[in-house]
């Protein structure tokens, strides 16, 4: 806990500062639009059309949108020498600011459609020009409900926030994704204790000024001002510092799930010991996202499998070739197509494998998964978020003739427990993981040799390897250096005893 | 002096004012009275330009109202209604000094207005500049309504049934109070009522109108006199006969 709570002050300044510059950027772009909306309702349809469409949106999938479409721009600006960086605050804060739309332009509509009109035909009446009439008479009285707008999407956007760690930028989320990938529950419990105190607090605070400007308190909407002004400077202030001091750390990326943390951990420190050059960790980017921020230049390097690459990157439904052969394939590929060098196999496969509770294999009498396909019309599957819509699984479907009673997909962290509570018969689990000894479960083997092998591959952006060939060199001594053994030890230690990723990655290193 | 030049307002479904022409001279009160759409609300409006005419003009002293934008030929004419309109958030005194603040007088200049206006519709400036609107009577609230129109300065008053949701007392009061007020300053005014009581106690001129049409124009004693229709010596008949059938209430005590 401790550990946890020393890293809070980082995160929630970072979470202030994409929600407060996100809700600025908000109300400066919505309120405008509310008044365009309010003076030609023609377009009323149109825009809050809009911002409701956005809002039907999960946050998730608008945060995660903004990557390739950053991407996009940036190649765009690339000629003109200006750098887009498709990961990171930016997107996030883009994405974020128009989640804040729709409650703010709502409002505003609907505070400056409620003023009497037997005010405005007095405003009229004593000569006030439009202009006049909107900063004297209309936007004053419709100040407490364009607040209220203000302050929903506050906590909309500070709740949000929290979902912009798979796409590179630091936030609360960032307790919240790890913490549930490697079952650390008081990381989880602060993540989201720091996140509903933020939005609570912002909450109160706008409040307060919306209480103070309809009771017409000076005392109360001087101090809300104050201190939202206070907050908003220390934001301004340590951002402000931070990029003043940004020096260009080598990137390293992760994947939410433990054995990602674990060797980001090792990447990470076996390049500060061996170059002296500083990096940085991207943790918790979902899968896509981490290889496009790769190929893009936004991430300089990190672990992903071949077999995913075959899949999801080069589209390969085919089990193809042996695990040599396969893995040269994928090299060219990269090579070829993204420019993006592999620094080196690391010596084990983290397969995608279906596992079952021992006893319930014995039960059923299941060994191989042709056994399991005749079974599976009265059984349910889990899977991870990704898992059902890969080329594998449709690959499985096909060579097997799978048709499970029902599927679930779940947070790869749930899956484990969904298996050993009997609430799934059969999980897709990942074959370094160590629960799969710890809970006892059995690997049904794949006796038609469906799935791809997946050797665990370094990536390294073509930056890197043009502008750092040593910190290549440091990368490709970790080549054969872990065995499924050793992984699924490292993967237990953070997973079973609690230990941090960084603690089990030093200790790798010291040992080799 | 105000002159309407065959002035006319079409909507899509109906003419709501009807070619219509009239004077009023400097210091005169012209009361326009009719049912309702008659069209005497939008005439008064054309007059300010709260609402444009379809054709024909306004002139006022020699000039063409469209010579200069709405809102700068508004400040130079006070306007009243019945629902008064004050501005909710400013207090009193800043709803009587909006006028003379879009026309840029300075602050010393506005505060003295603000007073001189609030005593000379009988509100104590000290009670009464910090008020907020919310926290006044009908009656006090017209007032101020009235003082916000005069502020200016202005030469012109429209007035559209600004005593009409007052009761009878405060109504009476307000009507001597006005009557004063023009008197004093010889201002020119075009007042909408549908009282006709009231037309003929506080016009110096009646205009009569019927679906957006002029019917008849003259002093209370030529209309009472020589109605030109049917129509128009029937509205002259109703405050007369309730003025006799109070007396007739009021007779027999009145002879004791």
């Amino acid at each position: 806990m401790r550990e946890q709570l020393l890293l809070l002050p980082g995160y929630l300044t970072a979470h202030l500062q994409l929600s407060l510059a996100a809700l600025c950027a908000s109300a400066l772009l919505a309120i405008p639009l509310g008044i365009t909306v309010h003076r030609r309702p023609a377009l009323e349809p149109a825009l809050l059309g809009a911002a409701s469409a956005i809002q039907t949106i999960p946050g998730l999938a608008l945060l995660a949108v903004m990557v390739p479409l950053f991407a996009g721009v940036g190649a765009l600006l690339a000629g003109g020498g200006i750098s887009v960086r498709g990961i990171g605050a930016w997107p996030a804060l883009v994405a974020l600011t128009l989640y804040g739309l729709l409650p703010i332009v709502r409002n505003t509509v609907t505070g400056l459609a409620g003023v009497d009109p037997a005010v405005r035909e007095a405003a009229r009446g004593v000569g006030m020009t439009p202009t006049e009439e909107l900063w004297r008479v209309e936007l004053p009285l419709a100040l407490p409900v364009i607040i209220a707008g203000v302050r929903t999407a506050a906590v909309w956007i500070v709740g949000t926030a929290t979902l912009a760690t798979p796409i590179g930028a630091t936030s609360l989320g960032n307790y919240i994704f790890s913490g549930l990938a490697t079952r650390n529950n008081a990381a989880v419990l602060v993540g989201c204790l720091a996140a509903a105190a933020l939005a609570l607090g912002l909450d109160q605070l706008i409040r307060m000024l919306e209480a103070g400007i309809r009771a017409r308190r000076r005392a109360w909407w001087g101090a809300a001002v104050a201190l939202l002004g206070a907050l908003a400077l220390y934001a301004g202030a340590t951002a402000a510092i931070r990029a003043g001091r940004t020096a260009p750390a080598i990137a390293i990326g992760a994947k939410p799930f433990t054995e990602q943390y674990v060797l980001a951990e090792i990447l990470r420190q076996q390049i500060e010991a061996r170059t002296g050059i500083a990096t940085r960790g991207v943790p918790s980017l979902g899968s896509t996202v981490a290889f496009d921020a790769l190929s893009a230049g936004d991430l300089d390097a990190y672990v992903d499998y071949s077999g995913t690459i075959w899949a999801t990157i080069m589209h390969r439904g085919d089990p193809g070739e042996r695990r040599g052969a396969l893995l040269a394939e994928v090299e060219q590929f990269l090579a070829r197509e993204h420019g993006i060098a592999v620094a080196g196999a690391l010596g084990f496969e983290n397969s995608y494998a279906l596992a079952m509770r021992a006893d319930r294999a014995r039960e059923l009498g299941l060994s191989r998964i042709s056994d399991l396909a005749r079974r599976a019309p009265e059984l349910e599957i889990g899977g991870d978020y990704e898992f059902f819509a890969r080329a594998e699984w449709r690959a499985l479907v096909a060579a097997y003739g799978l048709a499970f009673r029902a599927q679930r997909a779940m947070d790869p962290s749930l899956l484990y427990t969904a298996v050993r509570e009997r609430q799934v018969d059969a999980i897709s689990a990942y074959s370094t993981d160590g629960r799969i000894a710890a809970l006892g479960l059995t690997v049904l083997d794949d006796d038609r040799r469906v799935i791809p092998p997946y050797d665990a591959i370094v990536l390294a952006s073509a930056r890197l390897a043009h502008e750092h060939p040593e910190v290549i060199a440091a990368l490709r001594e970790l080549a054969g250096a872990i065995d499924a053994a050793a992984m699924r030890r490292m993967n237990a230690a953070v997973d079973a005893d609690g230990r941090s990723p960084a603690d089990v990655a030093r200790e790798f290193l010291e040992r080799k | 002096m105000i002159e309407l030049r065959s002035l006319t307002r079409r909507y899509a479904d109906r003419v709501a004012v009807d070619d219509l022409s009239l004077s009023v001279a400097t210091g005169e009160l012209l009361v326009l009275v009719g049912g309702s759409g008659s069209g005497k609300t939008t005439t008064l409006r054309l007059v300010n330009r709260l609402i444009e005419p379809t054709s024909g003009s306004v002139w006022i002293d020699g000039f063409d109202t469209h010579a200069e934008p709405a809102p700068m030929l508004r400040r130079r004419i006070g306007y009243c209604f019945q629902q008064v309109g004050l501005f909710p958030h400013l207090s009193v005194g800043q709803n009587v000094a909006i006028t003379p603040t879009l026309l840029g007088w300075n602050a010393a200049e506005v505060a003295a207005r603000v007073d001189e206006l609030l005593a000379r519709v009988a509100l104590d400036p000290a009670a009464y500049r910090d008020r907020r609107p919310d926290a006044l009577s009908g009656g006090e609230a017209q007032r101020v309504g009235l003082a916000r129109a005069l502020a200016a300065r202005p030469r012109l008053m429209l007035l559209d049934e600004p005593f009409g949701a007052l009761d009878p007392l405060t109504r009476e009061n307000l009507q001597q109070a006005f009557t004063s007020i023009r008197r004093e300053l010889n201002l020119t005014g075009i007042f909408v009522t549908h009282d006709m009581a009231e037309a003929l106690l506080l016009g110096d001129r009646i205009a009569v109108l019927h679906a957006g049409r002029l019917v008849q124009v003259g002093t209370p004693s030529e209309l009472l006199r020589a109605p030109a229709d049917e129509r128009v010596a029937e509205l002259l008949r109703t405050p007369r006969r309730q003025a006799e059938a109070l007396d007739a209430l009021l007779g027999p005590s009145a002879q004791q």
